[in-house]
C-alpha cells in the first residue's frame, strides 16, 4: 500500500464529524469556511518549512515506493493531507460539540438506526470467512469486521428509514428493536452519516483489495442502496425483493473470500448459495406481517403478490433448497444443513395464516431474529471442531 | 541524544497555550470540549501514524537531535507532543481567524475584563 492509497480513508475519516453539523443551525458558514482556508493555508507554508527541516536533519524518512515523488522543497506533497485533515475535523468537531446535546443525540439516533441487535449478522460472517481462509489477524480483517458491524448497518437501515418513513408511519411494529422509526427533522443527519461514516472504510477496503474483491464491495453497496433509495425501490418489486436482501447479507462473506483471494471451490460456491437462499427465505417471512400495511400503503412486495399462505410456503421450500445445495461441500459442512430445521419448525405455526391476520406472523419474525443467535452459534461450534485435529 | 527537539515542540505548545489564554479562544473559552476536541484529534492523527507504520510507510530514523526515546516501534516519544501541538496550533488558528473576520478582536475581549494583560494592546 502506497500512501496515496491510504490517503483517501483517512481524509474521509476526518469528514465523519460533518454529518454531526446536520441539523444545527447554519452559522456564518461562508466566515467559517474562510476562517479554515486562511488557516490551511498558514499551516501548508509551517508545514513545508518545518517538514523540510525535520527530514533534512534525518528524523523520519518513507518506505521505498511508498511516496508519489512529488515534494515541496524536501517535504513529501502527501505529509500535506495531514494539515488538510487537522483543518477539517477539528473545527467541525468544535462547532458541533457547540451546541448542548446535539452530538450525544446524534450518536443516540445513529446508534437505533444501525440496529445493534443486527450488527453481527454482517460482521460475523464477515470475520470468519475471512479468518478461515487466512488465519491472520491483519488491518483487512479489523477494518472489514468494524465496516460490517457498524457503518454498513447504519448506511443500510439509515438509507432504508429515510426512504421508508411514509410507509413506516402507518406501521406500528416500526420504533422497537425491529426498526427504528426516525422523526423527519433527523433525515438530512442520518444521511449524511449513512454515506460519510462508511466511505473511509471502504476507500480502505478498496485501496487493499483486489480488483475482484473491489467489484464485490460495489456490488454490496449497490445493494444497499438499491433496496430503499428513491427511483430503484428494489424492496417494492416482488423477489427482487428477496434477492436484494439476501444479498445484504452474503455479500460481506463473498467481500472476505474475494479479498483473502480464496479459490472458488465446489464448498465455498455450496456455503454461498445456502446462505443466499436462507437470505431469501427469511426475508419472505420477514414481508409476511407487513402484508396488510404494504397493500394498505400501496406497496408490493413478495407477500403482497404472494399472500400470506403461499409466502410462507415459499419461504419453507427456500429454506429446504438451503440445506439441500450444503450436501455437495467438503466435510463437516453438510452436517450444517440440519440448522435449517429450526427455521422450518418456527414456519409451521403459520403455514394456515391468512391476510387478513399477517400480523400474527411478528411472533414468528421475534422468534426468527433469537434462532439466528442459536444457528450461529452452533455454525460457531461446527466450524471449531473442523478446525480441530481428527 | 539530545532534547532539542523535545525541547522545541514544548516551547511551541507553551506559545499556544499563551496564545490561548490571552485571546481566549480555545481551552480558556470551554475546557471540556476542547479537551474533547484535541482527544479526538490526536487520537486520529496517531491511529493515521500506526496505519502508516504498520503498512511500512512511515520510517522513523535515529536523529542526533532527538531524545530516541521510543513508545514503539517507529514511534518516538515526541511524536504525541508534536500531534498535541498541531491540534492545538490548527484549533488556535481557526478560532482566532474566524473571530477576525466578524471584525471582533475587541468583542471577543469584551466579557474579559479580568485579563489587563490583553487591554490596550489593540
Amino acid at each position: 500500500m502506497t500512501y496515496l492509497e491510504l490517503m483517501p480513508a483517512f481524509l474521509a475519516l476526518a469528514l465523519v464529524p460533518v454529518a454531526l453539523l446536520a441539523g444545527t443551525p447554519r452559522e456564518a458558514p461562508r466566515r467559517r469556511w474562510a476562517a479554515m482556508g486562511l488557516a490551511l493555508a498558514v499551516l501548508i507554508v509551517l508545514t513545508v518549512i518545518f517538514d523540510s527541516l525535520m527530514i533534512a536533519a534525518g528524523f523520519f524518512s518513507y518506505g521505498d515506493g511508498s511516496l508519489t515523488g512529488i515534494t515541496l522543497w524536501l517535504a513529501p506533497v502527501e505529509d500535506l493531507a495531514y494539515v488538510l485533515a487537522a483543518v477539517v475535523l477539528l473545527p467541525v468537531l468544535w462547532w458541533a460539540l457547540g451546541h448542548r446535546g446535539h452530538v450525544s443525540r446524534c450518536l443516540r439516533t445513529w446508534l437505533a438506526t444501525s440496529r445493534p441487535i443486527s450488527w453481527v449478522n454482517t460482521a460475523y460472517p464477515f470475520a470468519t470467512a475471512y479468518w478461515l481462509l487466512t488465519h491472520s489477524v491483519d488491518a483487512i480483517l479489523i477494518v472489514g469486521s468494524l465496516f460490517f458491524l457498524i457503518p454498513y448497518n447504519l448506511m443500510m437501515y439509515g438509507i432504508n428509514d429515510v426512504f421508508d418513513y411514509e410507509s413506516d408511519l402507518r406501521n406500528p411494529r416500526k420504533g422497537g428493536v425491529e426498526g427504528a422509526l426516525a422523526d423527519r427533522s433527523e433525515h438530512r443527519g442520518i444521511l449524511a452519516a449513512a454515506v460519510l461514516l462508511p466511505l473511509p472504510f471502504v476507500l480502505f477496503l478498496w485501496a487493499a483489495g483486489s480488483p475482484a474483491s473491489g467489484i464485490v464491495l460495489a456490488v454490496s453497496l449497490f445493494a444497499v442502496l438499491a433496496y430503499s433509495v428513491k427511483g430503484l425501490r428494489f424492496k417494492e418489486i416482488p423477489f427482487l425483493d428477496s434477492a436484494t436482501s439476501a444479498t445484504h447479507f452474503v455479500s460481506p462473506m463473498v467481500f472476505a473470500f474475494a479479498v483473502a483471494g480464496a479459490q472458488w471451490t465446489a464448498t465455498l460456491t455450496a456455503v454461498t448459495a445456502a446462505f443466499f437462499l436462507w437470505g431469501m427465505a427469511s426475508q419472505a417471512f420477514g414481508a409476511v406481517q407487513d402484508i396488510r400495511a404494504d397493500r394498505a400503503g400501496g406497496l408490493a412486495s413478495i407477500g403482497t403478490v404472494l399472500g400470506a399462505r403461499r409466502t410462507v410456503l415459499a419461504s419453507a421450500i427456500l429454506y429446504v433448497v438451503a440445506g439441500l445445495s450444503l450436501l455437495p461441500a467438503q466435510w463437516p459442512v453438510p452436517v450444517a444443513a440440519l440448522f435449517v430445521l429450526p427455521y422450518l419448525a418456527n414456519l409451521v405455526p403459520f403455514l394456515t395464516i391468512r391476510d387478513d391476520d399477517c400480523e400474527r406472523a411478528n411472533t414468528g419474525w421475534k422468534r426468527f431474529l433469537w434462532i439466528n443467535y442459536l444457528v450461529g452459534f452452533a455454525v460457531t461450534m461446527l466450524m471449531i471442531r473442523s478446525l480441530l485435529p481428527a | 541524544m539530545s532534547f532539542a527537539y523535545l525541547a522545541a515542540l514544548l516551547v511551541s505548545l507553551a506559545g499556544m497555550i499563551v496564545w490561548d489564554v490571552r485571546e481566549r479562544l480555545f481551552f480558556a473559552r470551554d475546557a471540556v470540549r476542547a479537551a474533547v476536541v484535541l482527544a479526538a484529534g490526536v487520537a486520529f492523527f496517531l491511529l493515521w501514524d500506526i496505519a502508516g507504520i504498520l503498512t511500512g510507510i512511515f520510517l522513523h530514523a535515529p536523529s542526533r537531535f532527538a531524545t530516541g526515546w521510543m513508545l514503539g516501534p517507529h514511534m518516538p516519544v515526541e511524536e504525541p507532543v508534536f500531534l498535541i501541538f498541531l491540534c492545538y496550533l490548527t484549533m488556535n488558528l481557526v478560532l482566532f481567524l474566524e473571530r477576525v473576520l466578524r471584525g471582533g478582536l475587541r468583542a471577543g475581549r469584551r466579557g474579559s475584563g479580568d485579563d489587563p494583560a490583553g487591554e490596550g494592546r489593540r
